[in-house]
């Protein structure tokens, strides 16, 4: 399990960690033994604190219900449950997505997909947080204008994951960078530029905070990172059948694009810049296995 | 007494049609709108983990909070 891999920069922070399911202790017992999994995975057989916290899906009872052969039901289960129909494996089980909560058991975030296969891995949701990773895989560079680290948040994706491709930027001394707003004025705003893949799509880039830079010479004021800052390009992997068949075939993905930017300091304006990247990711199925019951 | 009978139909099925209405119009489901959103406190729970140690909110609770993550399975 990915978080496995996660849980000492968590900790770290100071962040109490648990996974919820409606297994039995005898299934998480064999499961963690398998993975090597040491955080609690807690084993709410009842479905109760699913229930309790409001996000059981409904939809699975639907669908193998009395209203089963309604098509609005259907077009839910397919979305909600599974493309192969609902059974009642699947009744019980949540809307499966992350809460954060603060000390107060207070929610500070919280992550929910809407389709059933698309799931944030916890290094996306660490990143989105701003929980300090050890970038893995990453492309650095610096050219005339900055310093920049890029890397995807997981280096192994499957059908239906949503990670990111996260990019570090320094500016240089006294240098400034264009934030999103920007291009109102005729500036090149920082982002990748990424060829749309087969089998993924490409999300709008996540922009922090920008601050306003004032230009003398033109009396202009400009959204811009003077500082270090990260931007957060998701990709989600597509999670129909044919995409599965593709993947089925393939060992890694490449995504390859520009990173595009334009720099100035307080007197010149460089051109607009367009340095290519390409990330790797290992491409590994869904996980078949099952515990011996 | 002929007109209040075409009344009463009338009434009749304008509330079968309001009905049938709402029985074809499913709510749909925004998963978002679900359960406690950000600032709400979370419900607490007893849950035995894979060692069969039970916890609840606060045992899992780190000094700057904590992570729940919702599975449908760890089994398949």
């Amino acid at each position: 399990m990915e978080l496995q891999d996660q849980l000492e920069t968590l900790q770290a922070q100071g962040i109490g960690i648990a996974a919820i399911s409606y297994d039995s202790v005898e299934v998480l017992s064999d499961f963690a033994t398998r993975r090597g999994i040491t955080f609690p995975l807690l084993a709410d057989d009842d479905s109760s604190v699913i229930g309790d916290y409001g996000i059981l899906n409904t939809v699975a009872a639907e669908g193998v219900g009395d209203n089963a052969d309604d098509p609005d039901v259907q077009a839910d289960v397919a979305r909600y449950v599974s493309v192969f129909g609902a059974s009642q494996m699947i009744v019980g089980t949540p809307y499966p997505g992350t809460f954060m909560v603060g000390s107060d058991s207070k929610v500070t975030s919280r992550f929910f997909e809407e389709f059933y296969r698309e799931r944030n891995t916890t290094t996306n949701v660490m990143l989105k947080l701003g929980v300090g990773l050890s970038p893995i895989a990453a492309v650095q560079g610096e050219t005339a204008h900055l310093k920049f680290t890029a890397y995807p948040s997981n280096t192994t994706v499957t059908v239906g994951t949503r990670f990111s491709l996260a990019l570090d930027v320094e500016p240089g001394p006294n240098m400034h960078v264009y934030a999103p707003g920007a291009e109102e004025k005729g500036y090149r705003v920082i982002g990748f530029n990424l060829d749309q893949p087969e089998i993924a799509r490409i999300e709008p880039v996540a922009y922090p905070e920008s601050e306003i830079y004032y230009f003398e010479p033109l009396d202009e004021r400009v959204p811009v990172y003077q500082r270090p800052f990260t931007i957060l390009q998701e990709v989600v992997m597509d999670a129909d059948a044919q995409a599965e068949e593709i993947m089925s075939n393939l060992d890694a993905l490449t995504l390859t694009g520009t990173l595009d930017y334009q720099a100035c300091d307080d007197a010149i304006c460089f051109l607009p810049q367009s340095i290519p990247v390409s990330f790797t990711v290992d491409l590994d199925m869904p996980d078949r296995q099952r515990a011996n019951r | 007494m002929r007109k209040i009978n075409q009344t009463t139909l009338a009434f009749l099925l304008l509330i079968c049609s309001v009905g049938l209405t709402l029985a074809a119009d499913r709510e749909p489901i925004v998963v978002a709108d679900l359960g406690p959103q950000v600032g709400d406190q979370v419900p607490d729970f007893q849950l035995p983990d894979q060692f069969g140690q039970m916890h609840n909110l606060e045992s899992i609770m780190g000094p700057n909070g904590a992570m729940l993550l919702f599975h449908r399975s760890a089994d398949w």
